[in-house]
Formats: structure tokens, sequence, C-alpha cells
């Protein structure tokens, strides 16, 4: 994600909220501090389908916040 | 060769501190610069005491450790050896084990981070093992021996130091292991029946070599019993076949530490290692149905779709994947016991002759001795 980042792409991370200190840590050491991770709870591993719809529906909403503020920003840098 | 007065100099090199062990040792955990056990002030005089056998050059890299990738440089990593209470003379095989982490394959990535209980396990091989004092004797993987004790914990506080594997952040083992604080044996070569592991895989018996595992803590196998090789070998595959290895599901390489006793019954009959592996192989094995319902439709029958998508329940489940995968050592002295060690998932050990800045093998720590 942090390749994907640096070449001009929008690119997010999904972290469970166990992980989020490693995600922002590792974020930093990839020269992409700001990379997103979308926040969803722990665990991952053991799911049944109803909780992954779960983890999908707070992941989404912050996924598509993402896209809208990134395009809009882009659109403020083009008209600058 | 940079000096290390100059490698001072830099800023951040130095820290003051009040001239008392037990204010260092209280500013180091403060830092998160600790593996929580009591350390020796890394003063500059001591760290350039511990590069008196270093003949690289000290401010540059073996290795950047992640998940941080921070630079060991051998400088960096003589502060953390002297922490640990190496002698100079260990140096070497400190930064050799770093090397050999390096490697791809040992995926040391993935192995700091991961929830998996795993840690680097240190295997010497060869006369300078010998030569430094390494133990492979009674209690070869427990406490007490200086050489095995420092050298697995100089590793160890390199991987949280200067990789910043700190728990919670770096390093996210749900539980972790005691073996996390040092894990570093040498093999028994002269109780050994077979080759030793370094010549198996191609050296020279004269030949100083570290092998790295990324290795759970050792699973002790009891047979006070068996009088055959096949009565030892089933009470080994017994301890080993079991669903909660990460070696049942995925990649990874074993090690089987065959206490001398144990070794010496099993090739009485002239089994060669191969023979053992295979044999173990064939019977280490765990029907799919003891797995549960979920790991069988999840981790089976969907993630291992080629091999176990529609077989029946009674189909073996080997505990790794190829007969060769399985490392076999003899370490320990006398006593009716050996040890399993699995490991984990995505790894493979990763093995390092000892050498010279110029290439050439060492011989004898000696020969690295500045000055």
């Amino acid at each position: 994600m942090a390749q994907l980042t640096k070449r001009g792409l929008l690119a997010a991370v999904v972290c469970s909220d166990s992980f989020m200190k490693l995600g922002k840590a590792q974020a930093k050491v990839f020269g992409v501090p700001d990379l997103p991770l979308l926040e969803i709870k722990h665990p991952l591993g053991g799911l049944n389908m109803d909780q992954v719809r779960e983890r999908a529906a707070v992941a989404m909403p912050q996924l598509l916040k993402f896209i809208k503020t990134s395009r809009e920003k882009t659109a403020t840098e083009k008209q600058s | 060769m940079t000096a290390i007065t100059t490698l001072l100099q830099k800023p951040g090199a130095l820290i003051e501190c009040d001239d008392d062990p037990e204010a260092v040792f209280d500013m180091l955990c403060a830092k998160g610069w600790s593996d929580g056990f009591p350390v020796i002030p890394p003063t500059p005089e001591r760290v350039e005491r511990m590069l008196a056998y270093c003949d690289r050059d000290f401010d540059q890299p073996v290795i950047k450790i992640p998940p941080r990738f921070g630079a060991a440089t051998p400088v960096r990593v003589a502060a953390n050896a002297v922490m640990a209470g190496c002698k100079p003379e260990y140096f070497p095989l400190v930064l050799l084990a770093l090397e050999a982490l390096a490697e791809d394959q040992y995926n040391l990535y993935g192995t700091q981070a991961t929830t998996h209980p795993c840690t680097p396990m240190l295997i010497f091989n060869g006369p300078v093992a010998r030569e430094v004092g390494l133990n492979s004797g009674h209690n070869v993987m427990g406490n007490y021996f200086r050489a095995n004790a420092t050298i697995g914990r100089a590793v160890r506080l390199a991987l949280v130091n200067i990789g910043a594997a700190i728990p919670g952040t770096g390093d996210m083992a749900t539980a972790g292991t005691p073996a996390k604080f040092s894990f570093c044996v040498a093999e028994n070569e002269e109780s050994s029946p077979w080759e030793p592991l370094h010549v198996e895989m191609g050296y020279a018996k004269d030949t100083t070599t570290v092998t790295v595992v990324a290795a759970e803590g050792p699973h002790n196998i009891n047979d006070h019993e068996s009088l055959t090789p096949e009565g030892i070998l089933r009470m080994t595959s017994g301890t080993m076949a079991t669903t909660g290895s990460n070696n049942a599901y995925y990649a990874g390489q074993p090690v089987l530490a065959f206490g001398p006793e144990h070794a010496a019954t099993v090739a009485s009959k002239g089994m060669t290692k191969a023979q053992v592996k295979q044999w173990l192989f064939d019977d280490a094995v765990i029907p799919l149905s003891r797995f549960s319902e979920e790991n069988i439709a999840r981790r089976f029958r969907r993630r291992n779709a080629e091999q176990y998508a529609n077989v029946p329940l009674d189909t073996p489940v080997h505990m790794w994947q190829k007969p060769d995968d399985l490392i076999i050592i003899v370490a320990g002295g006398a006593g009716k016991h050996s040890q399993y060690v699995p490991t984990f998932g995505i790894t493979r050990a990763a093995t390092k002759p000892l050498k010279r800045a110029d290439g050439e093998l060492v011989k004898s720590i000696a020969e690295l001795k500045r000055g």
C-alpha cells in the first residue's frame, strides 16, 4: 500500500483496532505517515459471515470518505 | 574503518546517565531498550572492547532489522552485546546470527511482527562454537552457560532495540515464549551418530556455521522404555503430531533435537538421517477428522484445495511439507529425553558460515582479533 500511495494511487489499509499502533508505526517506517487505516473491530480470524459483514459495514464508510476527500483535494490542487 | 570515537560524536550516539547500574537500568527500561532483565551499562569503553574481534566496518549495517528497519551496524549491535553480557570473542557469532536472519527465506519481518510465539533459535556448528564455550551438553536449551545465554540475548536485544520488536506495537505475539529471552544452542557433534547439521548442508566439518530457525519453545519427548529405533521414533512422532502447530498448515522447518542416548538407539541399526526423516514424516500424521469442522472447511478444503478439497476425513495430515524439511540435530547430555521445536509457518531456516571480511573462512576466533 505504501508503494501504491507513493505512485500516486489511492490506497488504504483495513486494520483491526488491536493492530492500529503497528499500522501507524509501519506507515511511518515506509514513508507514508498519512496512509489511511480503515479501523475495524478485532479479530479478523474465526468470524462467521454476519461478523464479516459487520466489519465491512464499518470499513466501507471510512473508505468512501477517504475517496471523497482525496478527490476534493485533487480538484482543489488542480484549480490552484 | 571509522573509529569508534568518531561514531560516538554523532548526534544521539551518547546518552548521559548517573554512574550507577540501577540508574542505567531504569533509564534503559524507561526508553524501552530492554528485555526486562538487568543489563551491563553499554559505556563507550565497553562498546569499544566488544568490537575487539570485529573486522567489519563499525558503521556499515549487517542488516536492517524490521519492523523499524533500523540499521544494525556493528557499533549498535556491540552496545546490545555489552548489555547482554557477551564477551568480546562472542561478538562475531552475534553478527553472524544477524546476517543469517537477513536472508529472505527466514522472513524476519513476518516473524518479528506475527502473533505467533516464534523467536530465532540459533544452532551453531563447528570449531569456533566449541572455542568460545557454547554449550552442547546438559541443559543445552536451558540456563547457566554464558555463551549460550548472552549470544542469544544479544540477538534478541538487537531485534527489540534496533528493530523495534516492541510488544503491542512491533511484536504482536499473542503470548510470546520464554525462548524470546535467549534460544541459542550448539550441536553436540561429538555425540552424534550422524553427520552434523552443517556437514549435511554441504559445509566442511571445520567450518563454523549458524543456522537460524523461527522457532517456538521446545517440547520435551520423554522415552525411558523404548529399546529400538522404531520405538523411539514412534514416541517422537506422537509428540510431533499436534493440531495446533503452524507446521500442519503451512511450510516451515521444525527442529528435532535428539538427546545423545535417543540418537544412539535410533542409529543402532544403521538408519541414516534421511531415513529417520522419512520415517517420521510418514508416522507423524493426524487424520483430517481430528481438526475442527471450521479448520477442515477453511484451512484444508478451501485454502489447500489442491490437496484436500475432496479427500475423506481419515486422510492423514503430515506435520511438515516434505520429509527433508525436518531439521535433525543431536543436543544435550545424558538422559532419555529429546526436544521437538515447531516453527512459524511462512519461514525457512537459513545457514551462514563464519567468514572474515575478506571472505576467508574463520578457523579460530583469534583470527578476528584486531590490533
